[in-house]
């Protein structure tokens, strides 16, 4: 459950609004969130695991403010960046999903036979001891992938985890987030993908435009696409 | 450069008693060697040096003469320089006690990073902060620093390679200022990527006082 | 690089406040960051520099660099972290493979300088970056100026006497080649840390309490 109190988002010197005060709870296990590159996707989803504090106003997750408990949030709240290379910090993935493990305290060969399973788990034994630079873009996502869920978190944040991979590559990703017990949000330039999810919010100039179902989404984030001046079309119901 | 990760390490497997030992008498020694050529220069010290080292190499690592004299190239236009300037000015046996000096440190140093694995270096290496801790050292913060820096080099040295050749297609390769600026930006726009990765994996961070205290693990896995 | 939506590039990664005196994750990572860009330009091959194309190598350029940009805490301990992962064998210096033994090599002393010149650069860099809004190119390169002049030349100097047995006058010979290109180095450093501080300006400019 995630819950968002009037919270708000300006830049750092403060002269533009990221996020206007957004008050909505998600608890669908699937949604959606799209708009256009600058809309202010990214600092939604930075504001559930606190990477990023609302200037006014608060976000709850599972019950804990992320301005006074931003750790415990953000270890049962796992987040999948576009761009794998960014996120894994060790040379080989054996040694990745270990440093991933080593945030809950378990004993080093506890973490080792742990991380064996994780990467069984998901495919990627065979490309454990590689450099990550050896590496397909899709290999890289999916470990990426596996090493956020390998600490189970209880809710993951996805952004734009598809935009860099080929075809075939944002087919497997997408199948794995499919099948994920977790709840999942994630943001997307996919319309495809965007429809995957129960809820879809679509956010233009740092407002959350629309929120309901994926198809009325999709169908009002055309519309505001296409018509750059004028209001969002679609049946959903209007934020204001 | 893909796969630069993996050569950074100069670990070749291999067999011998060097192979078998623990890297603290090898750094030691290693170490040992660079104080007493500093400090003692004289054709004794140099002899032992280069001993050793030689030894260390040819039977502890079991490698051949021609691998081992390899290992200079790096060095060998300084080294070449500098025998030819002490050999001209103050003579041949003052040629010898530098350089070979210097060829013997670098020597000894070069068979332990030849017979001690990357992670079993990372290691040690964290392990010595440990004793500061006290001091405000966190062997944790160091050995995840130094694990980021590892993974870093590559990522940058092909960023520096794009851009490089954007800066040729240009016609602008003579500037150096072209050639560099988007790696230093490229640099801190990744290190903020990174830092945030970190922070969202729980990574690095400081503890909010609710779980420290009971770090009973070992500092690298 | 991705086009990355991010609209703020300062470390506003934790919670807590910035007047902690503590780093915080993407302070952790700047460090090691900027110890590889160092490690980076000192074993890609040289730059060619004008009509005659004579190659300078970049690794003094990373480290003075790395002061003006990161500012002197932050920049000694990535100077430091880049020694450390050089002496323990990482092949990150110039010219040689690393290990304990380049501090028997005739550059020790240019090494053991690189922390302190970090240091030096890094408090005028921050000096000027809080001070002055104008000239802020020639500033930075005068404080690298000074950075080299007060601690990698003498040092240098002192490590070529020592390590390679050279006299006053010869060590003083052989560093004086380095001079032009370390000017260079230092009109570099200045224009990159200035791009850097525009593109970047929560970098150094925030007071830390």
């Amino acid at each position: 459950m995630i819950e968002f109190i009037g919270a708000a988002v300006q830049s750092d010197d403060d002269r533009r609004t990221l996020l206007h005060p957004l008050t909505l709870s998600l608890a669908e296990r699937r949604v959606s969130v799209i708009g256009a590159n600058g809309s202010g996707k990214s600092t939604l989803l930075r504001l559930v695991n606190g990477l990023r504090l609302p200037s006014q106003g608060r976000v709850e997750v599972l019950g804990q403010d992320t301005r006074k408990a931003g750790g415990a949030v953000r270890r049962s709240v796992g987040f999948v960046f576009t761009d794998p290379l960014s996120q894994l910090v060790m040379p080989t993935g054996r040694e990745d999903v270990e440093l991933s493990l080593r945030t809950r305290k378990l004993p080093a060969a506890e973490r080792r036979l742990r991380a064996g399973e994780v990467l069984r788990r998901f495919g990627l034994e065979h490309l454990a001891d590689r450099s990550i630079y050896d590496l397909s873009g899709g290999e890289r996502q999916i470990l990426a992938l596996a090493v956020v869920l390998a600490v189970e978190p209880r809710i993951l944040l996805a952004d734009e985890p598809t935009t860099l991979l080929d075809l075939r590559n944002d087919t497997v990703v997408r199948a794995l987030l499919a099948g994920l017990r977790q709840q999942v949000v994630f943001t997307t330039h996919n319309l495809d993908f965007a429809r995957e999810a129960e809820r879809t919010l679509v956010i233009d100039g740092g407002r959350v435009v629309f929120d309901g179902t994926p198809d009325d989404a999709v169908a009002c984030y055309r519309a505001l696409s296409t018509q750059p001046d004028g209001g969002p079309a679609g049946d959903g119901h209007l934020l204001p | 450069m893909r796969g630069f990760g993996s050569t950074l390490g100069l670990y070749r497997p291999g067999e011998g008693l060097l192979y078998r030992w623990p890297l603290a008498p090898k750094a030691a020694a290693s170490l040992g060697c660079a104080i007493a050529v500093v400090g003692w220069g004289s054709v004794p010290t140099t002899s032992t040096v280069l001993a050793l080292a030689l030894a260390g190499l040819l039977i502890g690592a079991r490698q051949s003469v021609l691998q081992t004299v390899r290992m200079l190239l790096p060095a060998a236009p300084v080294l070449g320089i500098l025998a030819l300037h002490q050999g001209l000015s103050q003579g041949w046996v003052q040629a010898f006690v530098v350089v070979g000096g210097i060829a013997g440190c670098l020597l000894a140093a070069r068979s332990v990073t030849l017979t001690t694995p990357l992670q079993v270096l990372l290691d040690g290496t964290a392990s010595l902060a440990r004793p500061f801790r006290r001091l405000g050292a966190d062997p944790e913060r160091f050995a995840l620093a130094l694990s980021i820096m590892l993974r870093s080099i590559p990522y940058l040295a092909g960023l520096f390679v794009d851009v490089r050749e954007a800066a040729r297609a240009r016609g602008l390769e003579r500037s150096p200022r072209v050639a560099v600026t988007p790696l230093v930006l490229g640099a801190v726009a990744y290190a903020h990527r990174t830092g945030e990765a970190l922070a969202a994996r729980g990574l690095g961070e400081h503890d909010e006082g609710d779980d420290r205290g009971q770090d009973h693990e070992r500092v690298v896995g | 690089m991705q086009p990355t939506e991010k609209t703020s590039p300062g470390p506003v990664v934790d919670g807590r406040p910035s007047s902690r005196k503590r780093w915080d994750t993407t302070d952790l990572s700047l460090v090691a960051v900027f110890a590889a860009l160092i490690a980076a330009l000192a074993i890609v091959p040289g730059i060619p520099v004008g009509p005659l194309g004579v190659p300078i190598t970049l690794q003094t350029l990373g480290v003075m660099l790395t002061g003006v940009v990161l500012g002197p805490g932050r920049g000694t301990a990535a100077v430091l972290l880049y020694l450390a992962a050089g002496l323990i064998g990482l092949p990150v210096f110039s010219g040689f493979s690393g290990g304990f033994g380049v501090l028997a090599g005739p550059s020790a002393g240019y090494l053991i300088a690189f922390p302190p010149a970090a240091l030096v650069a890094g408090l005028l860099a921050r000096a000027v970056l809080r001070r002055a809004a104008r000239f802020r190119t020639v500033l930075l390169f005068l404080a690298c100026v000074v950075a080299s002049l007060s601690t990698i030349h003498p040092l240098g100097v002192a490590g070529l006497m020592v390590n390679a047995d050279l006299s006053l006058r010869d060590a003083v010979l052989v560093d004086a080649a380095y001079l032009p290109g370390d000017i260079v180095k230092n009109v570099l450093a200045a224009l990159l840390a200035v791009s850097v501080h525009r593109a970047f300006p929560r970098l150094l400019a925030r007071p830390r309490a």
